[in-house]
């Protein structure tokens, strides 16, 4: 295994990456009541003002003949929304905290453990914490559901955390690469304002994003966030045709996995000139 | 450029035969234009105390990180126990401690998930984790902190703790990177002898330091560093005797050295004699010291043995004899 690129895919299962795992969760558990509502509340929040808020003033969407409600289409939306940044935040700023401040990696690093295991380690926490958040959207999903405010095929929320867990690893990787570059902690600015925030917030996720220009739609296609938003969609809104589902999954699929491999193998090599020089 | 090397290996612990534990070839690394490190060779044995010594900038902690395989070295070869530590790395990782300058403790965490989250990172792992680390907790005088928070301590305690941790898989060789700086002179002495223990446990220990007593009580051999280059090695004692003289002599400050002492030091030692506080530290050998006081009957001198003090001073003027 000498490339590179194949070497880091290949130590996500190695025991080393699961230690540096199992660290971060430790921390986290140590303060889970503090770590894990306020952040999960921020989704709801959206929800309720997105969805609920905005979505009364809103005509519905007129999608395949069908007219959506709003509140309705935004939902499956949302749960993208969390999958991108619940993951891409925690690994630019908790990352760079143990990385600059409290020099955690320094300490790790001295160990059998290598850069690569500590990337896998970080990525697969923030995809577990996007896993965590997401599950926190579904059920206010679900509760919506059940009191009628939304109608989805609400016995086919329990299959998104997982899919969010694994495309987490994506957005965190990609994240970990300007972790990797910001000199000081107030130049998180850059990724949080100019690449984060916009990102997330036009992935098709909170307004319909499509275009007539066949080089920009595709463009748009290579965003995994539109995809995961869109299979969400066609996985949980009965009255929105099944078929694409499979177009959405597999674009995801192969998006996911070449932007993991080219954001992970970058931010290894970043990681460790940053650190070992 | 530095002179020729002076080396006494006299002093090893190990016997010549044995293959040491580390054993460094050629060490070179390169920052651009700068040589930080030239061509080291560096051996350790087990139960040996190895000091890296010299000033700023003269390649120790790079050295360091080069042996512990923080950064790479551009040429040179690392072996440990015969295995070379580039292709075994893994394997070999698991025999080496570190103690870094900085602070790197788990800040969120105790004393004791210190040592606990820090035993998952090696694998064998055979032991327990918990029984290890309640032992070296004792051992280092830890147990009334094993609850607390690193924050929470002194310096003197975090640096037991980042030694203690870094024993945690029992290593077979220790790197020190100036363990004592910024420590009370309390503390220090307790570290002194914590260190001194783990000699007599056979572990190697491979340490830099800025402070000359540490050097000279600690090491069993020196490597003096300059400018990346090894420019002495052997014991504390036999170093300081060939790079500065058999004895220095030292000419209080109320009889402030004359232009022709200057000179006339000048002329038999080939060196300018260094002030330190208002008094003049003069390198002299035996021989000369008598032709000195015939020279100038009047003045009153103390007659010392060198310390590393005066190597320091000697090493900050640039050259070596």
């Amino acid at each position: 295994m000498k490339n590179p690129s194949v070497k880091f895919l290949f130590s996500f299962a190695d025991w080393r990456s699961i230690a540096v795992l199992w660290r971060n969760t430790l921390v986290y558990l140590r303060n889970w009541r503090t770590n894990f509502i306020p952040p999960a509340m921020e989704p709801v929040l959206f929800f309720l003002a997105f969805g609920v808020g905005l979505g009364v003033h809103v005509d519905g969407m007129e999608l395949h003949g069908k007219t959506i409600p709003y509140v309705t289409w935004v939902a499956p939306g949302l749960i993208a929304y969390t999958a991108f940044t619940t993951p891409f935040y925690e690994a630019l700023y908790s990352a760079y905290v143990r990385m600059f401040y409290q020099k955690t990696w320094d300490g790790i690093l001295a160990t059998q453990v290598e850069v690569r295991h500590l990337i896998w380690g970080e990525i697969l926490w923030a995809g577990l914490r996007g896993f965590m958040n997401s599950s926190i959207v579904c059920l206010v999903i679900a509760v919506f559901h059940f009191m009628g405010l939304i109608h989805i095929r609400v016995g086919l929320l329990p299959l998104l955390p997982p899919i969010v867990f694994l495309c987490g690893w994506t957005f965190a990787a990609f994240s970990l690469i300007f972790t990797a570059l910001v000199p000081a902690i107030n130049h998180m600015n850059y990724p949080t304002f100019l690449v984060g925030m916009p990102l997330g917030l036009t992935s098709n996720t909170y307004f319909p994003l499509s275009s007539d220009n066949p080089a920009l739609q595709f463009l748009i296609e290579l965003n995994p966030i539109y995809q995961l938003a869109e299979g969400a969609r066609a996985l949980l809104i009965p009255e929105l045709p099944v078929a694409p589902l499979l177009h959405h999954s597999a674009w995801l699929a192969l998006t996911t996995l070449t932007f993991l491999t080219l954001f992970g193998t970058i931010a290894n090599k970043l990681i460790h000139k940053r650190i070992l020089t | 450029m530095p002179g020729p090397e002076t080396t006494t290996e006299s002093s090893n612990t190990a016997s010549p035969n044995t293959v040491p534990l580390l054993d460094a070839q050629g060490l070179t690394k390169s920052y651009g234009e700068t040589t930080v490190v030239s061509d080291l060779h560096i051996q350790c044995h087990p139960g040996e105390v190895l000091g890296l010594l010299g000033p700023n900038g003269a390649g120790k902690t790079t050295t360091l990180r080069m042996l512990y395989g923080f950064v790479k070295p551009d040429r040179g070869t690392i072996q440990y126990q015969g295995r070379d530590f580039d292709q075994h790395r893994t394997d070999l990782k698991r025999m080496i401690g570190v103690c870094t300058q900085e602070d790197t403790l788990d800040h969120d965490f105790t004393v004791r998930q210190n040592l606990l989250v820090y035993a998952r990172y090696f694998r064998p792992f055979t032991e327990d984790p918990k029984k290890r680390a309640d032992e070296l907790l004792e051992r280092f005088h830890l147990q009334e902190h094993s609850k607390k928070k690193p924050m929470q301590l002194s310096g003197g305690l975090k640096q037991r703790v980042l030694i203690a941790r870094s024993l945690i898989h029992r290593p077979k060789i220790l790197f020190l990177d100036e363990p004592t700086t910024g420590l009370d002179p309390r503390a220090r002495v307790e570290l002194w002898q914590l260190i001194d223990d783990l000699r007599a446990d056979g572990i190697a220990v491979v340490l830099t330091t800025h402070y000359m007593e540490e050097a000279e009580k600690l090491s069993d051999r020196l490597i003096v560093l300059q400018k990346g280059r090894r420019v002495a090695t052997g014991t504390p004692q036999s170093v300081m005797g060939k790079v500065l003289g058999e004895q220095m002599i030292v000419i209080p400050k109320a009889a402030a050295a004359t232009p022709e002492i200057t000179s006339w030091v000048h002329d038999a030692t080939g060196r300018t004699i260094e002030k330190v506080l208002g008094e003049f530290h003069i390198p002299l050998p035996l021989t000369t010291i008598g032709e000195f006081q015939a020279q100038f009957p009047d003045v009153r001198v103390t007659v010392r043995a060198p310390n590393l003090d005066d190597l320091f001073l000697r090493l900050s003027e640039g050259d070596l004899p």
